[in-house]
């Protein structure tokens, strides 16, 4: 009888351990690893739409870095059946997350014709890539974007694959490409591959784009996005600097700006003299602070303008001169 | 630029390829890549390969011609790696990519063939790979032969084979054949079809076996008229190969020679033609004379058949005075080959008979003539 309570007493508790670590939030671990299999390939919504922009807008072919984590999942799918118990927890699932890329305007920069790895020119880009962003993201493969052609990995993106494999591991290549005809209704065509060093071969890889939304709040939750604000040149506090506006008000608008926002130390807290008495002769003030952040914005977009126009006419002369090489004229 | 044009670094590679290759590879379809498409910059390659065809996408960037290009090969062939994959730092031996130079002309051609012989010895090794002992033990007595290629078909609804096509005779086809003008080294071959079996069978299938010929041959000969000596039960393609070569061997000597027959008869026809306008010198298969009748002039075209003189030449006959009214052209007989005509007679009778029977026949055709000209009114 009382082996029986304890019995019970035992049995309670480790159902109660089994329930919390399937209940629980997967637990999330750096890991390294040799030839390991990835389960999937994550990427998030922005980064994969921006990634497909880039491609549709450049002339024509484009490769580059792919840069993310993997991590390693411990799966809730345990049971109360001892025998299964043991066999899932041997085996970790591994999903890789893509969390940005890099892209130059040409493909080859980092490896030969014959598809050897450039190692000075992988490290400087890897360094580049790498050095800005505070997160420990490091380059987990690279994609090859190009048009109407099939989607299966060509002679040289297996030699880049293969050799990219001996630098990091699990190595992935993503290929994306266009249909050949143009009447179809999708796009973009891509697949995700991860590089096996012991079969030597491509193993697709499905891929599970993460986006906002309640469908995906499951695993948005375990999901990090990860896109760094850009590093624009030029100082967000110091709103007033002369750069940034070209509008016709000029300077006298630009101090009273910056008068509103420093030298009044303009506050959250001061949004509160809306409620009350004071609202009424409150109101002009924050009307035209609003003015000069349209002025602002405006007079930025405008140098956005001026500036691509600028890349826009470098462009055209880069390609007539490469025209100019491959006899064109 | 013009519309839809090739960057001329990528043509002059291209065209290269084309004209000096030694199969003759063949672009299927051209298109472009880029955001612009008038620039053409990648094409599919139809390459001969074991008497079928393989088809390689050649893919060059029309933004950046100077790049080298890189290669797509077909969905069957994920696992053809033709150069290897050395750890950093290895000395890697040298390929037609990895010095690629824009400015040579050659280097689409260097590239393509040095694929081609990689994809046949990839293809060897996939059929020594596999598990069938009949298969291993005919590969292995025809090891001495040069030139055999092999190809493993597999898919999912395709049933596993192994095709060989295994080149026949020794001597050279193009030297045979005076003043021949044919581009490509003419060759028979023997494809060998073996369907796969895993298990061993008491009774094996027979191979599937048909004589192939490179196409321009038909000139010379007709592979199809050839019949296959039969395939006896528990044969190996070690004794079979000698009696189909020897039997080749004396009906293509035949076939050289019956050259010569058909040339003597065409110069046994200049005695009651005259001189032939037009005479075919290589295969003497066609001539053509010029007669008249009266005054009406007409052209006899002479189309010599392979089995010549067992067979009667074809004729037709065609008017220098008559034109269809729309298009404009002269007015043709039907094709003549029913006239008299005796195997045994010698060359100058075949060529007299032939001229009196046009004697006659010219009237008909004469009438005929006169009759289409009459409707067209």
């Amino acid at each position: 009888m009382y082996n029986f309570v304890i019995w019970i007493i035992v049995s309670m508790c480790l159902l109660f351990l089994l329930n919390r670590s399937s209940s629980g939030a997967p637990i999330l671990r750096k890991i390294t690893m040799d030839d390991i299999c990835l389960q999937k390939i994550q990427i998030s919504g922005p980064t994969l739409a921006s990634l497909i922009q880039r491609v549709s807008s450049s002339d024509g072919d484009v490769d580059g870095l792919l840069f993310g984590r993997v991590t390693q999942i411990i799966p809730s799918t345990l049971s109360d059946d001892s025998s299964a118990n043991t066999t899932s927890s041997d085996e970790p699932t591994l999903v890789a997350t893509l969390t940005s890329f890099f892209t130059s305007t040409t493909t080859s920069t980092f490896y030969s014709p014959s598809g050897h790895l450039h190692t000075p020119a992988l490290n400087d880009l890897i360094f580049k890539c790498t050095s800005n962003s505070s997160s420990d993201d490091r380059l987990i493969g690279w994609f090859s974007a190009r048009r109407k052609t099939h989607l299966r990995p060509s002679l040289r993106e297996t030699t880049v694959t293969a050799s990219l494999q001996s630098k990091i591991s699990p190595c992935i290549f993503f290929l994306l490409t266009t249909p050949f005809h143009d009447q179809l209704i999708h796009t973009h065509e891509y697949k995700a591959f991860q590089f096996r060093s012991s079969t030597h071969s491509f193993d697709p890889k499905t891929i599970d784009v993460v986006n906002l939304g309640p469908a995906f709040r499951g695993h948005y939750g375990n999901f990090t996005p990860n896109s760094p604000f850009p590093d624009l040149p030029f100082e967000v506090k110091g709103l007033n600097s002369e750069s940034m506006v070209e509008d016709q008000e000029g300077k006298k608008e630009n101090q009273q700006f910056g008068s509103l926002c420093h030298d009044d130390d303009f506050k959250i807290g001061r949004l509160k003299n809306l409620m009350g008495s004071g609202a009424a002769t409150y109101t002009a003030e924050l009307e035209e602070l609003y003015n000069n952040m349209l002025n602002k914005v405006n007079g930025l977009a405008k140098l956005v303008e001026q500036s691509s126009a600028r890349v826009l006419e470098q462009e055209n002369h880069n390609m007539k001169l490469r025209y100019k090489v491959a006899g064109f004229e | 630029m013009a519309v839809d044009s090739i960057p001329p670094i990528i043509l002059t590679q291209l065209n290269y390829l084309l004209n000096h290759s030694p199969h003759s590879i063949k672009v299927e379809q051209m298109w472009s890549g880029s955001k612009n498409p008038s620039l053409l910059d990648r094409f599919t390659l139809v390459i001969p390969f074991c008497l079928d065809y393989i088809k390689w996408d050649v893919i060059y960037n029309a933004q950046f011609p100077l790049l080298a290009p890189d290669i797509i090969f077909g969905p069957e062939d994920e696992n053809f790696r033709p150069y290897p994959v050395g750890k950093e730092g290895d000395l890697m031996p040298k390929n037609s990519l990895s010095d690629w130079n824009y400015k040579d002309p050659t280097r689409l051609l260097s590239l393509i063939h040095e694929l081609r012989s990689l994809y046949m010895v990839y293809q060897k090794k996939r059929v020594s790979e596999v598990d069938d002992e009949r298969l291993k033990f005919e590969i292995s007595t025809m090891y001495s032969r040069e030139g055999i290629e092999m190809h493993m078909s597999s898919g999912v609804d395709k049933p596993e084979e192994v095709k060989l096509a295994v080149p026949l005779l020794e001597m050279d086809l193009n030297k045979m054949v005076a003043g021949s003008s044919w581009r490509h080294q003419q060759k028979i071959y023997l494809q060998v079809i073996y369907p796969v079996s895993r298990k061993y069978l008491a009774v094996t299938s027979a191979p599937r076996l048909k004589l192939i010929s490179s196409p321009e041959l038909k000139d010379l000969f007709s592979i199809d008229e050839f019949r296959l000596p039969p395939w006896l039960e528990g044969m190996c393609m070690a004794e079979y190969l000698p009696t189909l070569e020897e039997m080749l061997e004396s009906q293509i000597r035949d076939a050289v020679s019956s050259i010569e027959v058909r040339r003597k008869f065409i110069t046994a026809l200049a005695v009651p033609f005259g001189r032939p306008l037009e005479a075919d010198p290589v295969f003497c298969r066609k001539a053509t004379f010029l007669a008249c009748s009266g005054v009406f002039t007409f052209l006899v075209h002479f189309t010599l058949p392979l089995q010549f003189p067992r067979q009667q030449p074809a004729l037709t006959l065609q008017s220098s005075q008559h034109f269809h009214s729309h298009p404009g052209k002269p007015i043709k007989s039907a094709i003549l080959q029913d006239y008299p005509w005796s195997p045994r007679w010698d060359v100058a009778q075949m060529a007299e008979r032939i001229f009196d029977y046009l004697v006659e026949e010219c009237l008909n055709f004469k009438k005929h003539c006169n009759e289409v000209l009459v409707q067209q009114r």
